[in-house]
C-alpha cells in the first residue's frame, strides 16, 4: 500500500514534469499558433495537472488550472486563431501555475498578485469568447474588467453542453495506442448492497490501472428521508468514462459478478488524426515568435512523437552501472592475466574474445541508460531567450543546433543554470546596445544567438555564441591590473585574458542590470562546470561575437584519462585537461632559485611538477630531460607534469575515494585496472611547482 | 461521527452498517441540524452515503452539506465523481 506522503512524492515528481514541459511547449505553440496538435498536448498536461492538484487538496492550483484548461479547450475545440495578446496570457498563465504550485507544496499561504489577475483574465476571455460580454477594449477600465469577471464568475463547468459527452471528447484527445477510452454504464439493481456491489468498489478497481477516470451519478430517483433507505440502492444510473491500457475482456472481467443488465461497456473510438502537416515533414524549421525574437530549429524529429518509456530510479540505473563496473574490471583482468593467456586452447580464447565482446556491448547499453538528449534543456532556453528579449527590448534570432546530443542525466540537472547564464550574458552584455548600434555596425538589426551541441574529442561541447561587439580586451586588462588580479607587465594569451571575467567579482559591464552584469555569475557558471569535470573556453573578436564553450566529458561515471606511471605508481590524468606529452632538451630547462623549475615550450614558460614529489615517492632525483612531461591545461595555467613513462590511454570508472584520502586535493579519484590495480585519478588544478606560486 | 450543537460531522469513509447507524440518527434529528461537514482527508466510498446525503438534501434542503454542494469529488482510488443533488 503506498502511503499519502509516498503519493505526494509521486504527485510531486509528475506535476514538475508537467509544468517542465508546459513551459517549453507554451514558447513552442507562441512561435507557431496554429499548432492545434501542440495545443492538444498542452491541454493534456493541465488537465492531468487539475486532477491530480484536486486529488491532493491543491486547490487554489485546481482552481486556476481548471479555468485554463477551460480556455485552452475552447480554443481547441473551436480551432479558433488566438490573438497575439491572449498568447502572451497563455504563456502568463503557465507562469502563474509554475509560482502556484511552489506556493502550494511549500504551504505559503499568500498567492502572488498575478494569481487573481491572470484568473480573471482568462475568466474574462472565455466570457468574451462564448458572448457572454462584449469583446473587451483597451479603454475599458480594470474595475469594469473585474466587475464582469465577478458577475460571470459562477458559470457552469460545461455550459454548452452534456457533462458527459464533454468527458468523452476530453478524453478522446488524451487517447493514444497504448490508452483505450470505455463509456461504462452501470444500472445496479436495489439489491446490489446486500449483494456486497457498490458503484465505488467498481470505481476503484477500473481506477487501479487507469490514466484517467470521470463518473457521473444520476441522483434523481433518490427519495427523501421517509421513503429512503440505505441498504437499498436508488441510483438510477451512473456512467464511467475510463481512459485505460486495459483491452476490452480485462475490463469485461472486472463486471463479470453482476447481471448482464447492470452494466454496458462501450468502447469509444479515438478520433481520425489530422492529416500530417508539411511542417512536421521540413528538417529546418524557423518559427517567429509574437516576441518578434526567431528561434532556428535543425532537427528532423517530431516532437510529440509517443515514447514507449518506464520510470526508473536513477539509484537503480547508478547501482546497475557500478555492477558493470566490476564486470568490466573482472573481464579486464581475465584478458590482461598471462596465465590465462599462455592457455594454448583456441576455445577458451574464444569464449574470453566473446566475453570481452559481451561485455563491451553491456557496458554501452548501461551507459546510454543514463544517457538523455540535450533538447529539453535547449527547449528551456527558448524561454529564457524570449524573457531576455523582451526585457532588454533586443530583437533576437536563435538558432539551436545538435539538440538530439546525448549528455550524461546528472550532467544535464546541473547545466540548466550555467546555460540561462551564459544566455543572459550573451544577449544582455554580448549584443549591441540597440539596432542602431548594429546597423552602424554593418549587422542586422536582429542580434543572433546560436546554441549548439556536438561531440568533440570524445567530450561533449555546448557552446553559446553572439554576434555582437565581442570582448573588449583591453577594457578586461584594465580592470584586471587596476583589481590587482594581474601585473602590469604580465603577457597573456587572448584564452587567458578572456577567462579572466570568469574570476569572482568581475564584471566589465557599464551598467547593472538585475539580468546579469554583477559579477556574480560568471564566476558560479565556471564553478559549476567545474563540479561536473569540465571547463569553459571563451573565444571572442572585437566587433564580430563572443563563444562560450562548455566542454563536458561524456558521463561522469567514466573517464579518459592518460595513465602515466612513476617508479611503481600509476596514475591518471584526465585526457580533457592534456595539451600534449613530450621529452624536452635539456637546453629549454631552466631553473630560478626559489621558484622551482621552468621548460620553455614555444616561447611559453611553463612551470614543471614533479608527481614524486607531490606524493612523497621514494625516488632517485632524476632530470627532466630523462623523464617525460605531460603539458596540461589548469586553471591556473599551464603545467608540466613529470613523469617516468606513458603507458597509454583507457577509459576507467571512477570509484570514489574513502574518507581519509577524500580530503587529499591533488587526487579526485580512484579506478581499478584491468590487472586488478588501483590507480589514483589527478586533479590538475590542485598540481602546483614546488617553490611556485 | 460528532454531534456539536447543530452541526454533524461525518467521515466519508462509512461502511454499510455505519452508513446504517447515520441514517438512523439522522432521520429524528433532520429538524434540528443545520449542517453537516466532512472530516478533513476523509474520502468518499460508497455510493450508498452518497445518496443518504442527496436524499437528506432532499428532504431539507436549507440543511447545509458543503461536500454535497461542490458536486464533485476527486480521489486517487475513484478519480472525478460527478453528481447532481437536485432534480
Amino acid at each position: 500500500m503506498i502511503s499519502q506522503e509516498e503519493l505526494k512524492a509521486i504527485f510531486i515528481e509528475e506535476a514538475t514534469e508537467i509544468v517542465e514541459k508546459l513551459d517549453v511547449d507554451i514558447i513552442r505553440f507562441e512561435e507557431n499558433s496554429n499548432d492545434f496538435e501542440l495545443l492538444n498536448e498542452i491541454f493534456r498536461g493541465v488537465h492531468t495537472l487539475k486532477g491530480n492538484s484536486n486529488a491532493f487538496g491543491f486547490t487554489r492550483l485546481g482552481e486556476f488550472v481548471h479555468h485554463f484548461e477551460d480556455l485552452l479547450d475552447y480554443y481547441r475545440s473551436t480551432k479558433e486563431r488566438i490573438e497575439a495578446n491572449n498568447l502572451e496570457l497563455f504563456v502568463e498563465s503557465v507562469d502563474v501555475v509554475k509560482e502556484v504550485m511552489g506556493c502550494e507544496l511549500n504551504s505559503i499561504k499568500e498567492l502572488p498578485q498575478s494569481y487573481t489577475v491572470c484568473l480573471e483574465n482568462i475568466k474574462k476571455l472565455l466570457d468574451v469568447k462564448k458572448n457572454k460580454i462584449p469583446a473587451y477594449t483597451p479603454q475599458e477600465s480594470p474595475e469594469v474588467l473585474k466587475n464582469l469577471a465577478l458577475e460571470f464568475d459562477e458559470l457552469p463547468l460545461f455550459p454548452d453542453e452534456d457533462a458527459l459527452e464533454q468527458s468523452i471528447k476530453i478524453h478522446q484527445a488524451m487517447q493514444t495506442e497504448a490508452l483505450n477510452l470505455y463509456k461504462i454504464t452501470l444500472t445496479l439493481d436495489e439489491d446490489c448492497y446486500k449483494r456486497g456491489f457498490d458503484h465505488f468498489i467498481f470505481l476503484k478497481i477500473v481506477g487501479e490501472q487507469a490514466k484517467s477516470l470521470e463518473s457521473f451519478f444520476s441522483m434523481k430517483n433518490i427519495q427523501t428521508i421517509e421513503d429512503f433507505q440505505s441498504t437499498q440502492n436508488s441510483i438510477d444510473k451512473v456512467d464511467i468514462v475510463a481512459l485505460t491500457p486495459l483491452v476490452y475482456g480485462e475490463i469485461e472481467e472486472i463486471f463479470e459478478f453482476l447481471f448482464d443488465h447492470e452494466y454496458k461497456i462501450t468502447p469509444i473510438q479515438a478520433p481520425p488524426p489530422p492529416p500530417q502537416k508539411e511542417a512536421e515533414k521540413e528538417v529546418e524549421t524557423v518559427c517567429k515568435s509574437a516576441a518578434n525574437n526567431n528561434t532556428e530549429t535543425v532537427s528532423s524529429t517530431n516532437a510529440n512523437a509517443p515514447k514507449s518509456t518506464i520510470r526508473i530510479d536513477t539509484y537503480k540505473v547508478d547501482e546497475l552501472f557500478d555492477s558493470v563496473g566490476e564486470l568490466v574490471i573482472a573481464q579486464n583482468f581475465i584478458a590482461q592475466n598471462r596465465e590465462i593467456r599462455s592457455i594454448e586452447n583456441e576455445t577458451i580464447n574464444r569464449t574470453i574474445e566473446v566475453l570481452s565482446k559481451i561485455t563491451k556491448k553491456i557496458q554501452d547499453r548501461v551507459m546510454s541508460l543514463r544517457m538523455v538528449a540535450i533538447k529539453d534543456t535547449f527547449e528551456k532556453m527558448k524561454r529564457v531567450v524570449r524573457d531576455t528579449s523582451k526585457k532588454t527590448g533586443k530583437e533576437i534570432h536563435l538558432i539551436i543546433q545538435g539538440e538530439e546530443t546525448e549528455i550524461d542525466k546528472t550532467m544535464i540537472d546541473s547545466l540548466s543554470d550555467p546555460l540561462i547564464h551564459i544566455i543572459r550574458n550573451a544577449i544582455d552584455h554580448g549584443l549591441e546596445s540597440n539596432t542602431f548600434e548594429r546597423e552602424k555596425a554593418g549587422k542586422n538589426a536582429e542580434g543572433i544567438i546560436s546554441l549548439r551541441a556536438f561531440h568533440k574529442s570524445g567530450n561533449i561541447v555546448i557552446s553559446v555564441s553572439d554576434d555582437g561587439r565581442g570582448i573588449d580586451k583591453e577594457r578586461v586588462l584594465e580592470k584586471a591590473i587596476e583589481r590587482g588580479v594581474l601585473g602590469e607587465n604580465e603577457n597573456l594569451t587572448d584564452a587567458q585574458i578572456f577567462a579572466l571575467i570568469m574570476q569572482p567579482g568581475f564584471s566589465t559591464a557599464q551598467t547593472i542590470s538585475d539580468l546579469s552584469g554583477r559579477g556574480v555569475g560568471l564566476d558560479v557558471v565556471k564553478t559549476s562546470i567545474e563540479k561536473l569535470r569540465g571547463k569553459i573556453e571563451i573565444e571572442s573578436k572585437k566587433g564580430e561575437g563572443t563563444t562560450f564553450s562548455i566542454i563536458l566529458p561524456l558521463t561522469l561515471a567514466i573517464i579518459d584519462g592518460m595513465l602515466v606511471q612513476v617508479k611503481e605508481e600509476i596514475y591518471i590524468i584526465p585526457t580533457l585537461c592534456v595539451v600534449e606529452s613530450f621529452r624536452p632538451e635539456k637546453e629549454i630547462v631552466h631553473a630560478a632559485k626559489g621558484k622551482g623549475e621552468f621548460v620553455t615550450l614555444r616561447k611559453e614558460c611553463i612551470p614543471i611538477v614533479r608527481l614524486s614529489d607531490v606524493f612523497n615517492l621514494d625516488v632517485a632525483k632524476s632530470e627532466p630531460w630523462e623523464s617525460i612531461l605531460v603539458c596540461v591545461e589548469t586553471e591556473g595555467g599551464r603545467i608540466a607534469i613529470m613523469i617516468d613513462e606513458l603507458l597509454g590511454r583507457q577509459q576507467v570508472v571512477i570509484k570514489t575515494l574513502g574518507k581519509s584520502l577524500a580530503r587529499v586535493r591533488e587526487i579526485s579519484g580512484g579506478a581499478i585496472l584491468g590487472n586488478g590495480d588501483i590507480a589514483l585519478i589527478l586533479n590538475v588544478d590542485a598540481l602546483r611547482p614546488l617553490g611556485g606560486s | 461521527m460528532k454531534i456539536d450543537g447543530d452541526i454533524l460531522t461525518i467521515d466519508l469513509n462509512l461502511s454499510m452498517d455505519e452508513i446504517v447507524t447515520l441514517e438512523e440518527f439522522v432521520r429524528p434529528r433532520i429538524e434540528y441540524i443545520e449542517r453537516i461537514e466532512t472530516e478533513d482527508g476523509s474520502v468518499l466510498s460508497s455510493s450508498a452515503l452518497l445518496s443518504l446525503l442527496v436524499s437528506i438534501k432532499k428532504t431539507r434542503p436549507e440543511i447545509e452539506i458543503p461536500f454535497l454542494e461542490k458536486e464533485q469529488t476527486i480521489s486517487f482510488a475513484s478519480g472525478t465523481v460527478h453528481w447532481k443533488y437536485h432534480d
